[in-house]
């Protein structure tokens, strides 16, 4: 990889208890992340993704392997304090319940409340907070009260309160779980744009596989370790290995899947199950009619 | 099969104060007996405050909610009993539990209802299977069972009273999709072999589709459609214009038919797609 912002080398993570003794929720795990890329982490709950997360910003420690983040390795053992909170800003996070992300009672306020904490003189806080606001859409919002907004608000002024950190790297525990189908795309458009037009590097755990399918990169875990990892559009192509695992596809493909499990073939050959989108999945269908 | 009948309800949070809020504003609607009625609606829209005035939990304040053709709030001492008839789960049941034994929390709502030991015993274990609740964890603690089981015993619970309608709000939310999966089609199993009334409330079109026989849509504070499920997802543009979508198969199919192909409406899951393109491809495969 050219210039790797994570680099995660044979992680080993447990959680121990009395009763239960130890648990190993990742083994042994490599990945590397790719500056400035917008990878989707998928497997079923308990599988790992969230202590993933976690392990990233220092928030859990591993009991053994190296994560190096932004050419600094952070398990090291002579990590400085200061080293630790600069990786803590470099890796924002944003969780799944937007209630229990907002502080204040003035959604400005919120979004101040992080670069308050980081010392930052008033003057540069008024400017990241106008332009955290302007990133996400929520510049009338400012002097609202956030309990009076929608969920996808919400989590979009959560966002913000990042966003005003100026971190390198942004990870989405399940933050659209909770969301309506409108709020969910406000907040999957939200993240692209951080993407896209700033270059954030963006970890997206999600349950949802069509907002898996608008990233860049899909890492599949399951059982700890790594069970695919590819373009959305080659790992959407294990469809049986996928729905082993407790996950599923996107409709498009499952689609594409149950044709070709029918026996339908375009021109002799079986359809291909990477057209994710609806309009690539309707181009597949119609060259198929028009074929017969 | 019991159904549930609101005649011009209203409900307004913070009444005579600066905060005041309409959440529902003379809503009258049927909620039918022996099907699984989904209800969904974008955030703020008078989901959540609907299923609390459905078994007596908050009062409207005006208008009349009838179980089964009764008016619960005629006598306000005897509106409990409706609590029974009506069993209600909430959002992210699984921080409810508190027994020391997963047997005993489920056990919680029967034994309240003053029922004897064995009905008890065959309440619990009947729900229990329901939700997918192996008989070897009945005696451990629900505490050390993972996030989707305890949901599960959580639901097991409320379905241990037999109740004649069971409403949940967001029963899935949060889950992987073979844990939804369980948890719907055990809910769905349980409608199937009981008979009863169910409402289940989600934000996703895909399990509304799959899951329920007819649609409830609010909209600020109001209902916006009624119908059964085909119907519903008919109705795409309308659907998107209150927050709400139609369920990827659904588009596709829209598309589909857009670009001049013969596939027919109300297609919302994607056996029926499936089912459909093939009629198609082996009609114009037999016109040659």
């Amino acid at each position: 990889m050219k210039d790797p912002f994570i680099k995660i080398e044979n992680l080993t993570f447990a959680y121990t208890d009395e009763e239960n003794g130890r648990n190993e929720v990742l083994k042994n795990l490599n990945l590397e992340i790719e500056r400035g890329s917008l990878v989707a982490i998928l497997g079923h709950n308990g599988s790992g993704k969230s202590t993933l997360a976690k392990l990233l910003n220092l928030i859990l420690i591993p009991q053994s392997g190296k994560i190096t983040i932004d050419g600094l390795d952070i398990t090291s053992p002579d990590l400085t304090e200061e080293q630790l909170f600069e990786n803590r800003r470099n890796i924002g996070m944003v969780f799944q319940n937007p209630d229990n992300q907002l502080v204040a009672t003035i959604v400005e306020e919120d979004i101040a409340f992080g670069p308050e904490n980081l010392g930052i003189e008033p003057k540069e806080i008024r400017k990241r907070v106008d332009d955290a606001l302007a990133t996400v859409g929520m510049t009338e919002f400012a002097r609202h009260s956030p309990h009076q907004l929608s969920g996808g608000q919400k989590q979009r002024i959560a966002i913000a309160g990042i966003i005003a950190m100026m971190p390198k790297c942004i990870i989405f525990d399940e933050s659209t779980a909770m969301l309506d189908p409108k709020g969910r795309r406000e907040v999957m458009d939200t993240i692209i744009r951080l993407n896209r037009e700033f270059g954030i590097t963006i970890l997206h755990i999600t349950h949802y596989m069509n907002e898996a399918a608008q990233c860049d990169r899909v890492v599949v875990i399951n059982e700890g370790e790594i069970e695919l990892d590819g373009k959305p559009k080659d790992v959407f192509t294990h469809v049986e290995q996928l729905q082993k695992i407790g996950l599923d596809v996107p409709q498009t493909a499952e689609l594409l899947y149950e044709l070709n499990c029918a026996g339908i073939k375009n021109n002799g050959k079986p359809l291909p199950l990477g057209r994710l989108s609806v309009d690539e999945c309707a181009n597949e269908i119609m060259s198929l009619m028009e074929s017969l | 099969m019991t159904e549930i009948e609101l005649k011009n309800v209203s409900y307004v949070y913070s009444l005579d104060t600066p905060f005041m809020k309409t959440a529902l504003d003379d809503v009258s609607l049927t909620i039918h007996g022996g099907v699984i009625t989904g209800l969904m609606g974008h955030t703020g829209s008078g989901k959540s405050t609907l299923v609390q005035l459905l078994n007596g939990l908050n009062k409207p304040t005006s208008g009349q909610v009838f179980v089964g053709g009764e008016d619960i709030w005629a006598d306000p001492k005897q509106v409990r009993k409706f609590a029974f008839k009506v069993g209600l789960v909430f959002q992210y049941p699984e921080y409810q539990l508190f027994e020391e034994t997963v047997r005993k929390d489920i056990a919680f709502g029967p034994t309240n209802m003053e029922l004897d030991e064995s009905e008890i015993k065959r309440r619990v274990e009947e729900s229990a299977e329901f939700c997918g609740i192996a008989p070897s964890l009945l005696e451990k603690s629900p505490f050390d069972l993972s996030g989707g089981q305890k949901r599960r015993v959580a639901i097991a619970g409320v379905m241990a009273m037999e109740p004649e309608v069971l409403v949940l709000d967001e029963p899935a939310a949060g889950l992987d999709p073979r844990g939804r999966e369980e948890i719907l089609g055990g809910i769905r199993d349980y409608q199937r072999r009981r008979g009863s009334s169910v409402v289940i409330v989600s934000h996703s079109m895909e399990d509304m589709a799959r899951y329920s026989d007819e649609i409830i849509v609010m909209s600020h504070a109001k209902v916006y459609m009624q119908g059964t499920t085909a119907e519903i997802f008919e109705r795409a543009d309308e659907l998107c214009a209150v927050g709400l979508s139609v369920p990827q198969i659904t588009e596709l199919m829209n598309t589909l038919r857009d670009r001049g192909l013969d596939v027919r409406r109300g297609i919302y899951t994607v056996d029926d797609a499936k089912a459909e393109l093939l009629r198609l491809i082996s009609a114009k495969r037999g016109a040659k």
